[in-house]
């Protein structure tokens, strides 16, 4: 075989290979985005109507495509049995409560099933199992209901249309407010009035506004007291000393309002040293009884000098005093160091 | 006398063809061909296989036919997008594009449009290749010689077709696509990676299957029709341009045959 014929096999070779190799990155990534070569579990569900799903459309789960619709099959009762692959990866996400539902991915594109919910109470969907659907929203309904919406905006719009007549014939308080001059004025007034409550407004936050920066000056004591957690703690100390001397001057003042009780009573005898009048007067005669004896004792003590028996004693004192006066004039006179200090 | 002897003759010479002269010869020469189809299966299996001829074969019809299916594939791409924008664009769906020629591409685009641009520069080739072989007695010559020219001519050029231009669809289809994603990319800002997943979102394994089937009959048309026409081709040079031409025209005509009928089957498929 000749160089030629070599080099026309080779690139004959890499041709087919290339084209090869295209076709089955094609099959791959068709199977990759079909979800082809994933292990998948069957699980069905069963409508009344499918609104032209069709075999292989995707199905969804919190906006994650899962798996795709593997078979349809019409069942009794005008139902449609849904058989769906679903990727198992995801099977533990998905509940035996789970609801699905078919969907459009968008207005006009193919239909899909989206699975909504399922509670963590319940067991992760198995191979086989059904789970629940709720019927699709019907294009028709829809369009029935905005029919619905029209004819209630034209009614709504006819009535406007009237109100609206009166409204320019100056009919009812609208018509009015839109053509009684006297009515402007006192709107302006009124809005003269609002300008000048919203100045006033605006002085009355500026100065809250200062205040609050004041506030929030650093060693003020509002700010000490909003900030500094060292002042809270120590208040908040001086707060349960002050209520504990509350409480010891109340129970005081209860004492204070107990003792004075008592002293209005006579049943004690400071009660009846200052409520009795009886005793005072029997204490006033006790007293000048008492004067009376002591004036005469004061007698009876100076007829005692005089005696014989108890002169010599008195005479004795005498000496002994005149004794010491004498001792103290004779020493001399000490000076006063605390005044020179 | 003369007259009944005159009528005689001319039924005698109408009973000759069992329709009529041209129906007879439409139907002698499809026999013509069933026969030439036959022989080809009948041969594929037996050596000398030719394998020499058949890379050969493979060279020209598949590598030198690459740059013009691919330049054309990629134009069509262009062309194709731009013009089915308006329409999508009219109902808001411009973001459906990439779908659009997905399926349009590689479901008839891509295969038809090889299949013909190979009908114009393979089937005329091959028809006037072997036409001027059949005119200069070359094939006489083969047969004389003890050298099958069937199994050297036919059969390695209808098997190169068939396998060739399913990879050059296969080219084509991913220029197609490329074309479409410069044209998308310069109008819309799709990314590569999100054209491709739509692309591939759009279509299922059957359209790719039914692709590739579609390619390898299409080929297999194209050298059959090619080496039909010039194997069987009339003597004298006036022959070699008929072959060629009648190669094209039989050959562009019975793809759009098969491809509505294959399209009928891959439909009947699809619903199932």
């Amino acid at each position: 075989m000749s160089t030629s014929d070599n080099k026309r096999s080779i690139i004959v070779g890499i041709f087919v290979f290339l084209a090869i190799v295209i076709l089955i990155a094609g099959i791959f990534t068709l199977g990759g985005q079909q979800k082809r070569f994933i292990e998948s579990i069957a699980v069905r569900a069963v409508f009344n109507d499918v609104a032209g799903l069709k075999t292989g459309n995707n199905v969804w789960f919190s906006g994650v495509k899962i798996g795709t619709i593997k078979n349809i099959r019409l069942l009794g009762d005008s139902q449609v049995e849904i058989t769906m692959n679903i990727e198992e990866r995801v099977q533990e996400y998905i509940r035996k409560d789970a609801v699905a539902r078919i969907s459009s991915e968008s207005f006009i594109g193919n239909k899909n099933i989206v699975i909504d919910g399922g509670s963590q109470k319940a067991a992760p969907v198995e191979d086989g199992d059904i789970i629940k659907s709720v019927s699709p929203l019907n294009t028709d309904d829809m369009m029935e209901t905005l029919q619905r919406n029209n004819k209630n905006l034209a009614a709504i719009t006819d009535d406007f249309k009237v109100l609206s007549a009166k409204v320019v014939q100056g009919e009812g308080t609208v018509g009015a407010i839109l053509t009684d001059s006297m009515l402007a004025n006192n709107f302006r007034a009124m809005v003269a009035n609002l300008q000048q409550a919203s100045q006033n407004t605006v002085r009355a936050s500026n100065a809250l506004t200062n205040f609050t920066s004041k506030l929030n000056t650093e060693g003020a004591l509002a700010n000490e007291l909003l900030t500094d957690t060292t002042v809270y703690s120590e208040l908040r100390t001086s707060m349960a000393q002050l209520k504990q001397a509350t409480t010891s001057a109340a129970e005081l003042t209860n004492n204070l309002n107990a003792t004075s009780a008592k002293l209005n009573n006579n049943n004690n005898a400071v009660g009846v040293l200052l409520a009795d009048e009886e005793f005072a007067r029997q204490l006033k005669g006790t007293m000048q009884n008492l004067e009376t004896s002591t004036q005469k004792f004061d007698q009876n003590m100076e007829a005692l000098q005089s005696n014989f028996l108890l002169r010599g004693y008195f005479k004795k004192q005498e000496k002994e005093e005149t004794k010491k006066q004498e001792q103290l004039k004779s020493q001399p006179q000490q000076p006063d160091t605390t005044k020179q200090q | 006398m003369d007259l009944s002897n005159k009528n005689t003759e001319s039924t005698r010479s109408r009973r000759r063809y069992v329709v009529s002269k041209r129906l007879d010869r439409i139907f002698l020469e499809l026999g013509d061909v069933y026969a030439f189809i036959a022989r080809f299966f009948k041969e594929l299996w037996f050596p000398p296989y030719e394998l020499k001829e058949i890379i050969n074969q493979c060279y020209e019809i598949g590598v030198r036919s690459l740059p013009l299916i691919s330049l054309t594939g990629f134009i069509i791409g262009i062309v194709f997008t731009n013009q089915s924008r308006p329409s999508l664009a009219d109902f808001g769906a411009a973001a459906l594009l990439p779908a659009l020629i997905s399926v349009a591409i590689i479901r008839a685009i891509g295969p038809l449009v090889t299949a013909l641009i190979a009908a114009g520069r393979v089937a005329s080739g091959i028809g006037a290749e072997l036409g001027s072989m059949r005119v200069t007695e070359q094939i006489d010559a083969m047969e004389v010689s003890a050298t099958n020219p069937y199994k050297f001519l036919v059969v390695s050029r209808v098997l190169a077709s068939t396998l060739m231009i399913p990879a050059l669809t296969m080219y084509t289809t991913l220029v197609s696509l490329l074309g479409g994603y410069l044209n998308i990319r310069q109008n819309e800002q799709t990314s590569l990676t999100t054209f491709f997943y739509q692309v591939f979102e759009a279509i299922t394994f059957l359209d790719l299957a039914a692709s590739s089937v579609k390619s390898v009959i299409f080929g297999f048309t194209i050298g059959m029709v090619g080496c039909y026409k010039g194997y069987n081709s009339s003597k004298g040079t006036e022959g070699v341009g008929k072959a060629a031409n009648s190669s094209v025209v039989t050959a562009m005509f019975l793809i759009f045959i098969e491809e509505l009928l294959i399209m009928q089957v891959i439909n009947a498929l699809r619903s199932f």
